[in-house]
């Protein structure tokens, strides 16, 4: 499988996070880079004109960056790719670069409005739209994990925004250490804690954002709830959030509750969780 | 005359070089970098933590540097904060992790690969396919898991704020950083030098770097084949402004004073060229040169301080200043993280502030980042950012000409007879585009 990794307003990432991971040098056995701005030897410009003019043959387009909305090149290499995907939340929803220019979008969303640089109906010659990998940066797991799949001819499900099911349908929530202070409502006293969960004051997003993070863990090893810092929902189109480490409360509550958890609920359940708190994980040790 | 336009891969981001060539030679040059994403203005209105998530998404490979830069700005903002050893020792760690990181990738990705295209037959440098670029991808994917036990991932970690760290760890966290900053260590010795420890560091101690084999001695004998030992030298002026507790810290060289001391009222922002979206920074009204050669001469690098008498600042002391320097790093950090072990109870936070809406003040944090000196600069009132500013170390490298001066890059290119040197002299600033611009 050909693929072609380019880059438009970006920090580069999710060059990075892929270069991350232990698996790299293994799917480099298997697809062929034509080529990666960050990492070739060989002219971009040949290349491209060699893949318009149809003389190499282009499998997987991955663009890393948000768009400008009348960029042409871009939009024309999708069009001949067999597939396309956007990796990382600028190249997904525009992102940072679009925040304060109205001229910049992602491939096939700006934001959580769908259109983008492509037309909300676009769809590549494999047949699928654009496979939208969000993150700030998405993690390495998932880039080649989609890589590999489609290599193998399997086409993944998407969800509504184009994102894999496979990596995009559990919450963040899952598998943080801290779950079982979520359960009983207790929150740190500081930051700086193993103990307490960062939903009730710091803004912690983990409940309200779909990745696969504190499963597969980042670097193999970690992730930001467990490290203590909340979770900013980089994964979803309205990151970076005003307010990124306070939890919005209204009424006593947090202004956003739990995907799917109602008020009525909530209610109940927190109140009889504070009062039945086994003390183990009240007190720091 | 002939202008000849160059497009740039193998560098963070995009660059572009405009070479004006005359007599066989390059007569003047201009560095473009295009793509502002507006990251200074977004953080505009906020309230000041949120400059901890967003500032790291200046760059993908030093996005490490802009949180520690942006902590220190805003708790200088904020005044009074107290740190814990322990927490300032983390930060630390991390940061010179982030750094080594970027060397090593640098030199087997960037920097051996423009070789092949002067017609080396180094196949295992090959993008992609080649034993050691691979191996290179393989060790600095290693190190990155130093930060991300303490800071929970790498790259976008924002777990140092104010006060101190969001993480708190335990021995067995030490113990796992401490085995892969060993293996990254054997990796130096191994494949970079291609000796043991105790030959390195008597060579070290003597500063005889013909001495040195292994990666670092092919780059050598490949400069001095293609006459690159020599070339690419710039005004020779050096400036370090952040620290790296014990190899690094701050002062300058004015091309023939070595000074212990930066006056930060010194640092100045002037007018850009029409050619160049990127700031001027200068010293003292002067144009210079930050980074690793910087730190490593103004530190008294016994390999650095010979290479430099030799070659004053050319392609080749720049490079090894890079390379080399991940020993010196690699020395703190293990030293460092032994220290831990005796902090293990000290808190990893205070909060440093009585109520958000009364934070107000101006802020500096200045970092040394892998390419060099970054600073930031934030205005807050109640609690809200109302201007934001960063000096990143490419501005200083990179960043075009003023109306007396050349920009630093610029010089160092002018006068090559060929344009892929051009390109590698370039390339030995560690060009980080993204960061350039922001």
């Amino acid at each position: 499988m050909n693929v072609l990794w380019l880059q438009r307003l970006s920090c580069c990432g999710n060059t990075h996070s892929l270069l991350n991971c232990e698996t790299f040098n293994a799917l480099l056995k298997e697809v062929n880079f034509l080529f990666h701005p960050s990492l070739s030897l060989e002219s971009e410009e040949e290349l491209l004109s060699d893949i318009t003019k149809g003389n190499v043959k282009l499998d997987l387009l991955i663009l890393e960056g948000a768009v400008k909305m009348d960029d042409q090149r871009i939009k024309e290499l999708c069009y001949i790719a067999e597939y396309v995907i956007a990796v990382g939340s600028c190249a997904v929803y525009g992102n940072v670069p679009a925040l304060k220019d109205g001229n910049v979008c992602g491939l096939q969303y700006r934001f959580k409005e769908k259109g983008g640089l492509l037309g909300e109906d676009f769809v590549s010659k494999g047949g699928l739209p654009v496979i939208n990998l969000s993150g700030c940066p998405a993690h390495p797991e998932w880039i080649v994990g989609v890589i590999r799949s489609l290599s193998k001819g399997i086409k993944p499900a998407l969800d509504s925004f184009g994102r894999p099911k496979e990596f995009y349908s559990s919450l963040t929530h899952w598998g943080c250490t801290r779950n079982e202070y979520f359960e009983w409502k207790i929150e740190p006293e500081s930051l700086g804690s193993k103990k307490g969960c960062l939903f009730y004051n710091y803004g912690c997003r983990g409940p309200m954002t779909y990745s696969s993070c504190n499963t597969i863990l980042w670097n193999g090893m970690n992730s930001k709830t467990r490290a203590g810092t909340p979770c900013f929902g980089c994964t979803e189109f309205d990151f970076p959030r005003v307010g990124l480490f306070e939890t919005k409360q209204f009424a006593g509550l947090p202004a956003e509750l739990p995907i799917g958890v109602s008020k009525r609920g909530y209610i109940m359940l927190s109140g009889v969780a504070k009062m039945f708190a086994p003390e183990r994980l009240k007190s720091e040790d | 005359m002939r202008i000849e336009k160059r497009l740039l891969s193998r560098v963070e981001g995009i660059a572009e070089l405009e070479l004006i060539w005359g007599n066989g030679y390059v007569q003047d040059v201009k560095i473009k970098i295009p793509s502002s994403r507006g990251i200074e203005r977004v953080l505009e209105g906020r309230p000041f933590m949120d400059a901890l998530v967003i500032t790291p998404r200046v760059c993908g490979i030093c996005g490490h540097a802009h949180l520690m830069a942006c902590v220190r700005a805003l708790e200088d903002a904020i005044g009074n904060v107290k740190l814990t050893q322990k927490a300032k020792l983390v930060r630390d760690i991390t940061l010179t992790v982030e750094m080594i990181q970027n060397h090593i990738k640098w030199f087997y990705l960037f920097v051996m690969p423009d070789f092949i295209r002067l017609g080396e037959k180094i196949e295992d440098f090959e993008p992609f396919k080649g034993k050691k670029w691979k191996k290179a991808i393989n060790v600095s994917s290693q190190v990155v898991k130093i930060i991300a036990i303490f800071g929970g991932q790498w790259p976008h970690s924002s777990y140092a704020v104010p006060g101190g760290i969001t993480s708190n760890f335990t021995t067995s966290d030490i113990s796992r950083a401490l085995s892969i900053a060993e293996s990254v260590a054997e990796f130096f010795l191994e494949d970079v030098v291609g000796m043991d420890e105790e030959g390195f560091r008597s060579f070290r101690s003597a500063g005889l770097w013909e001495e040195l084999k292994g990666d670092i001695g092919l780059f050598v004998n490949l400069c001095i084949k293609h006459k690159l030992e020599k070339v690419g030298s710039s005004y020779g002026r050096l400036l370090t402004g952040g620290e790296v507790f014990p190899c690094i810290t701050p002062g300058h060289f004015t091309g023939e004073k070595k000074l212990c001391s930066l006056n930060l009222s010194k640092i100045k922002e002037v007018g850009s060229p029409s050619y160049s979206s990127v700031k001027v920074v200068r010293y003292n009204g002067l144009p210079y040169e930050t980074g690793p050669l910087s730190r490593q001469f103004l530190s008294n690098n016994p390999f650095i301080k010979k290479l430099y008498k030799a070659y004053k600042d050319s392609y080749m002391t720049r490079v090894m200043a890079r390379l080399l320097e991940i020993w010196e790093l690699l020395d703190a950090i293990r030293e460092k993280l032994y220290g831990l072990y005796a902090l293990i109870k000290e808190p990893s936070y205070y909060h440093p502030y009585q109520k958000v809406e009364k934070v107000s003040g101006e802020g500096l944090g200045m970092v040394e980042a892998a390419r060099g000196t970054l600073i930031h600069r934030v205005h807050i009132s109640k609690g809200i950012i109302t201007k934001y500013h960063i000096i990143t170390p490419s501005v200083w490298n990179l960043g075009p000409r003023c109306e007396k001066y050349l920009g630093v890059a610029e010089k160092a290119i002018i006068g090559l007879e060929h344009p892929l040197h051009a390109e590698m002299v370039l390339r030995s600033f560690d060009v980080c585009s993204v960061c350039t611009t922001h």
